[in-house]
């Protein structure tokens, strides 16, 4: 709004003030009224300096306007006592300052102040009394006040382009009269006339030196402007930075750049173009210069600080926008593996740039590596080079986008592996920090800078099975190096506070199955880790988070094993919070303790690697409550299995009892099949009345106790042995499902078994056939049934623990055939060691030829004891192996050891997409 | 005419906001004004003053002179100092006004506050001090050049009283304490200082990292051993001598210069641009142990001050550029007066000069001026 219209709606206190305003002063309130846009779009400020022409001109024009407001009035009443009005002021104008018009510039530019002011303090006192103005946009104040320091530091600059202009036409008025009258060397001392123009001359001289020094002042202050802005910058940069970092840990952070990237590109484009203006100043001083010239000592000074300025905000400006990372591990960026593609970017946020100047982005790997011995050394494979792509559209920006790198380790003198014993450094492979670091020639308006970044430290392995503990150090470092390109702190990793480390774990937790851990599982982890009730100075070294650990594994291995199943198997039941996870014994039992008979919780072993169990009380009639768990499920159980059907199946065998599943409610009370309904796989229960060709079938997990075993007290937990068990329940044969045994005719389950206590069986079970394992290891044994039900069960359990496993065979109804890959396709089956090898029935590539036509084929059983898995595996050519290609955590073929590859052969679903493996990969 | 309407404008405002300070001013204000009248014809319109109307004029640069109206600027808005100032003498002839700094200053204070104009020219007030060697298109130390018109304005205020609240109002009072290890004999000598000049670097060459540390550093005994012995009468022989200086008095404006220009190893002498923050409060008994002051309680519950202006000097020793960034203490806002431009500004640009290492041409803080919380506490 226009400054006049805002004054005349001023409440009447204010208004009082204008009025008193206008009754003292020689500008009657007439003239301002009908000229009050003319009156506000002039500069009367500049017009007032002392010798002005500006001032004369202004005048005039002023009085040319009041005499066309006179001309274009009408003859009405009103307009008539106006008319006179302003006949009058133009008449009272003209001789109170024909002389001095930089008189009349002076007063309109002060009324104009004054006036301002008067609205300023209305505008103060209606703020007090309104109530505060709901705010639209939640802007946090900070963002407020840079975009109101942008937007202040353009209008400044505005003015100071302003005033160099005004500064060039009063430079060649004063040329063109210097040059036009100024005659040394002739005697002019009697021309009154030469004398008058070179007095006229030396006052447009002055007022020449004056205005150099306004505009000098001026671009002094704008400088200290844009030196609190950059500052506001650089300090929101370094929040970003640390958004970035904690981002890589997967903490949830906004790391979006637009926005900083508007606001360096705009102080970048305001500073350049006060280059520009300083180079057009120091143009004219090179036109103009004389003695004492300020531009002469000032601009040299102004140049220097504001190239300072530039530098340091390019500097800053160049950023690494995605640290190094490998896409097929998107939550672990910073670890690298040899010979794998990864991706890193560059951005550089004041997106300014030359057209014709072609900006060419490098990157180096450990460009000052640290002397350390043993440090190995890398080269980037592929182009390490690139220009700097310039999208159009303002979502782009100046990006350098590297996307298909790879490592290769420099080998020194053509030694082979050997010699890494001879040269290995203190620092283990997974310690050793790496940096890549990104040059940019930049070159825009006649400033030429290099440019540099570099990434965060990351950590370079040559296989898979490094991953974990290479990600203990990315989160160590991250954590808690101070100096973010610190490559030698592991030589002395400090210990972690333990508030730290706990946020940084729920981190993890957060980012793999999307729930964080609570501050009981903090709890229990702190009670873990330092014995006690932690403190808040408790802190943690790295030898006890990554190395040692009591029960043959570390903290991090536990931990990260933990994840590994979270992701593989329950990432939704973990999600959703079913699972209590992180409960020590002695709280567990405080839980359970006082609920009822069958409540149960499930937690995570604390005493093997990756293993999730159950643990349910019961109240026996007399004595104290008993609490029981099953030997922990791992990643080799749970594949075959789903948790919430272990759990809705589970049953537990006591000698002269019905099975009964002992699981009864989630802790603290909700019902089992309410808290699991929605996890349950779907069941195909058959119709009866409908024909099939298959009975339907599915697995349950059972644990048995003996008789004579006695009921534990809190002090033993009893560790209920449980073994695989096949059930064939249901006609049913619409699916092609077949799991476990498909047993033929016989509808009732006959479950046979044999234990001894506190040992892990070894049961096969089929019908017809038994196999009790009074010895352990039970040979292995395979089974041929009945005609349309084609399916061996493999019960290989060691007495380790071992994985079970497990190998299934579809069948289509009405075809006698072997699926899923043609008649040999029977994927290789291992037990926990190599000596309980254990193969599927047409392993030896006998089945095929009989399966098509044969409804009962012999029995057959291997010579298994002489196979040994290393002879066994280049076998493998062209069979199923069922992994799952999608996950980031399991490890990847070629890298898996074998007792691990075999665990994960297991197939619960025939749609389950077959992964080919080459036997290769073994190798 | 708009000069008049100004006039009427201050008046109102003082009716407006009046704090007790402000009517005590306007008061003397006034008595100032007969009596000036009465001597001095020129001195129409000397009410009203610059550190009370709403507006900060700014000052010409006429030749280098950006270091000195800086200071002037600094002086000009401490209402203390213009307390001072409105009382001074006037002499009477023509040749001694142009030679007088204080009448000069008061010249250019006036015409500050009664012009309308954004900025005047300090032109009288140089020539004379040009008049008493303080040459133009020189670029001076800020710290040196304020002593020098101290030392002027001091001379020349003639009144024994005035003299007294002059000093009063700017002199720190230290007692320098030399003890012989040997035979702990010790000698105490008062002294006062304008300025406290604290180190940036301490005794190893160590960067301190805060305005606090300087000063601790600044009050830290120093042990002379070696080449730095004294000769001790009790001891008869040369001894090692531990010196000290502890803090007896401070005045109602502290002056704090931060010695940024210092000597390398060489003769050679370069600015330290790195940071060093500066609180906006300052306690001094929270950053001078016990023995380091020699002060009654009640001298000491006075030692709250609050930052009042910064003098910052941007560019390096040979060429450079002060500004002041100056609190006006009627309305508690800052100022940034860059010679003829003034702006309001917030704490934040303020803090822009605390330095950056990287940026040795940035504007960094050279004198730093802390004003008492409770000027009234200190009279009782």
């Amino acid at each position: 709004m226009a400054q006049w219209q805002e004054v005349q709606q001023l409440p009447p206190a204010h208004l009082e003030r204008v009025h008193q305003l206008y009754t003292t002063t020689a500008l009657p309130m007439t003239v301002r009224q009908s000229l009050a846009d003319w009156i506000e779009d002039q500069d009367w400020q500049q017009a007032a300096e002392p010798f002005s022409s500006h001032a004369r001109m202004l005048f005039h024009s002023l009085l040319a306007l009041l005499g066309e407001q006179l001309g274009s009035l009408g003859p009405g009443d009103e307009d008539f006592m106006l008319k006179h009005n302003l006949r009058k002021a133009r008449i009272d104008l003209q001789a109170a300052f024909e002389e001095q018009p930089e008189n009349f510039a002076n007063l309109v530019a002060n009324l104009l102040q004054e006036e301002r002011r008067i609205l300023r303090r209305a505008q103060a006192k209606g703020q007090l009394e309104a109530p505060p103005a709901p705010n639209v946009a939640p802007q946090s104040s900070r963002e407020q006040e840079i975009q109101q320091r942008l937007a202040e530091f353009r209008t400044t600059l505005q003015e100071a382009e302003r005033a160099f202009r005004h500064l060039e036409d009063l430079q060649d008025a004063f040329d063109f009269s210097y040059k036009m009258y100024y005659q040394p060397g002739q005697d002019h001392s009697r021309d009154p006339e030469y004398l008058q123009q070179v007095q006229a001359l030396q006052a447009k001289l002055q007022s020449l030196d004056r205005q150099r020094r306004e505009v000098v002042a001026q671009l002094q202050q704008l400088l200290g402007r844009s030196e609190t802005l950059r500052d506001f910058l650089q300090q929101e940069l370094s929040a970003w930075r640390d958004r970035q970092q904690r981002s890589c840990l997967g903490a949830p952070a906004d790391t979006c750049l637009l926005q900083l990237q508007g606001w360096f590109t705009a102080l970048g484009e305001g500073l350049f173009q006060l280059l520009q203006l300083l180079r057009g100043v120091g143009e004219l001083r090179q036109k103009v210069t004389y003695e004492q010239d300020p531009l002469q000592t000032e601009l040299p000074l102004l140049e220097k600080r504001l190239q300072e300025q530039l530098t340091c905000l390019l500097q800053s400006a160049f950023v690494v926008e995605q640290q190094p990372c490998m896409p097929n591990t998107p939550k672990r960026p910073l670890v690298l593996r040899t010979a794998n593609k990864f991706c890193t970017r560059a951005r550089l946020l004041v997106r300014l740039h030359d057209r014709n100047h072609r900006m060419e982005a490098n990157i180096h790997i450990d460009r000052d590596p640290p002397k350390t011995r043993g440090f190995r050394k890398f080269n980037i494979l592929t182009s390490s080079s690139k220009t700097v792509l310039v999208g159009d559209s303002p979502r782009e920006g100046l990006v350098c986008d590297f996307q298909y790198l790879t490592l290769k380790e420099q080998k020194g003198g053509g030694s082979g592996k050997g010699s890494r014993g001879t040269n290995e450094g203190p620092l283990a492979v997974t310690e050793e920090l790496h940096l890549i670091t990104f040059t940019l020639a930049y070159a825009y308006c006649g400033l030429e800078l290099k440019l540099e970044t570099s990434t965060l430290p990351f950590v370079i392995i040559s296989n898979n099975n490094q991953l974990s503990s290479a990600w203990a150090s990315v989160l160590w470092f991250n954590m808690l190096s101070p100096n973010p390109k610190d490559q030698q702190f592991f030589s002395t990793p400090p210990a972690a506070p333990w508030p730290k480390l706990a946020e940084v774990l729920s981190w993890q937790f957060q980012s793999t199955a999307e729930r964080g851990l609570s501050r009981e599982h903090l709890h229990m982890l702190a009670e873990k880790l330092f014995g006690s009730k932690p403190s808040p100075e408790s802190a943690l070294p790295w030898t006890k988070f990554s190395k040692d650990g009591a029960a043959g594994f570390s903290f991090w291995a536990w931990l990260d094993r933990i994840l590994a199943l979270l992701h593989d198997h329950l990432k939704q039941l973990w999600k959703d919070g079913l699972i209590l996870g992180f409960v020590s014994r002695k709280q567990e039992k405080k839980l359970l303790k006082v609920k009822r008979t069958g409540t149960f919780l499930i937690r995570f072993s604390e005493s093997m690697l990756g293993g999730v169990t159950c643990t349910w009380v019961e109240h026996p009639e007399n004595g104290p409550p008993a609490f029981r768990a099953v030997v922990p499920y791992t990643s080799a159980e749970l594949a075959s299995l789903a948790l919430p059907d272990i759990i809705r199946d589970y049953q537990l065998l006591a000698e002269e009892n019905i099975p009964e599943n002992p699981l009864l409610f989630l802790y603290p009370d909700t019902p089992r099949d309410e808290a699991f309904q929605p996890y349950y796989s779907q069941r195909h229960e058959g119709i009866l009345t409908e024909k099939k060709a298959y009975l339907n079938q599915r697995l349950i997990r059972v644990s048995s106790r003996q008789p004579h075993e006695m009921w534990q007290t809190e002090e033993d937990l009893v560790v209920a042995t449980e073994d695989l068990e096949t059930l064939q329940l249901k006609i049913g044969g619409q699916q092609p499902m077949s799991l476990g045994t498909v047993l033929e005719g016989d509808v009732t389950p006959r479950i046979l078994q044999a234990e001894s206590p506190g040992q892990q069986q070894v049961v096969a079970v089929g019908v017809g056939t038994q196999q009790p394992g009074p010895q352990v290891p039970v040979p292995p044994s395979l089974q041929q049934l009945g005609s349309g039900g084609l399916g061996v069960l493999q019960s290989g359990m060691g007495d380790l623990g071992a994985p079970v496993v497990l190998k299934l065979l579809q069948v289509e109804p009405g075809e006698q055939r072997v699926l899923p890959t043609g008649g040999s396709a029977i994927g290789p089956l291992l037990g926990s060691g190599a000596s309980e090898l254990l193969l599927g029935s047409s392993a030896m590539g006998l089945l095929p030829s009989e399966l098509g036509d044969v409804e009962r084929l012999p029995l057959q059983e291997p010579d298994l004891g002489q196979l040994e898995a290393a002879e066994l595996l280049p076998t493998l050519d062209d069979r199923d192996v069922l992994l799952d290609p999608r996950d980031p955590f399991l490890p990847q073929p070629e890298d898996v050891s074998l007792p691990t590859a075999a665990t994960s052969l297991f197939t619960a679903d025939c749609d389950f997409p077959p992964l080919q493996i080459d036997a290769s990969d073994f190798q | 005419m708009g000069q008049r309407g100004g006039h009427q404008e201050s008046w109102k405002k003082l009716e407006i906001s009046p704090s007790e300070v402000m009517k005590a001013e306007e008061e003397n204000s006034k008595e100032e004004n007969k009596e000036l009248k009465s001597k001095d014809c020129k001195l129409l319109s000397v009410f009203g003053a610059a550190d009370l109307r709403n507006g900060a004029v700014g000052l010409y640069n006429i030749g280098q002179t950006c270091c000195l109206n800086s200071l002037l600027q600094v002086f000009f808005m401490n209402i203390h100092f213009t307390k001072i100032l409105r009382r001074i003498i006037v002499p009477v002839r023509a040749t001694q006004k142009m030679k007088n700094v204080p009448y000069q200053m008061l010249l250019l204070l006036e015409q500050m506050q009664c012009g309308k104009q954004k900025a005047v020219s300090p032109r009288e007030l140089a020539i004379c001090l040009v008049a008493h060697r303080v040459k133009l298109f020189v670029q001076y130390d800020a710290a040196q050049l304020f002593l020098t018109i101290w030392n002027l304005l001091k001379k020349q205020l003639k009144n024994p009283e005035l003299v007294g609240k002059l000093s009063d109002l700017y002199t720190v009072c230290v007692q320098e304490h030399l003890a012989c290890q040997t035979c702990s004999s010790e000698t105490k000598r008062n002294s006062s200082m304008l300025t406290l000049p604290v180190p940036l670097l301490d005794s190893c060459s160590h960067k301190l990292k805060t305005l606090e540390e300087c000063l601790q550093c600044f009050f830290h005994p120093e042990e002379l051993t070696g080449q730095n012995m004294c000769f001790c009468e009790h001891c008869g022989k040369k001894t090692p001598f531990l010196q000290s200086v502890k803090l007896v008095h401070l005045p109602q404006t502290l002056t704090i210069h931060l010695k940024r220009f210092c000597f390398g190893r060489s003769a050679y002498i370069h600015k330290l641009s790195d940071c060093l923050p500066f609180p906006q409060d300052l306690d001094f008994n929270a950053v001078l142990t016990e023995q380091q002051c020699e002060a009654y309680d009640s001298e000491k519950d006075t030692w709250q001050y609050e930052l009042f202006a910064v003098v910052a000097h941007s560019g390096s020793i040979s060429s450079g550029h002060y500004c002041a960034y100056i609190r006006s203490l009627t309305e508690c806002k800052w100022y940034c007066f860059n010679d003829s431009i003034v702006n309001q500004v917030s704490w934040d640009d303020v803090k822009c000069t605390y330095g950056h290492s990287d940026l040795s041409w940035g504007q960094t803080a050279y004198l730093l001026f802390y004003m008492k919380k409770h000027p009234l506490r200190s009279l009782i």
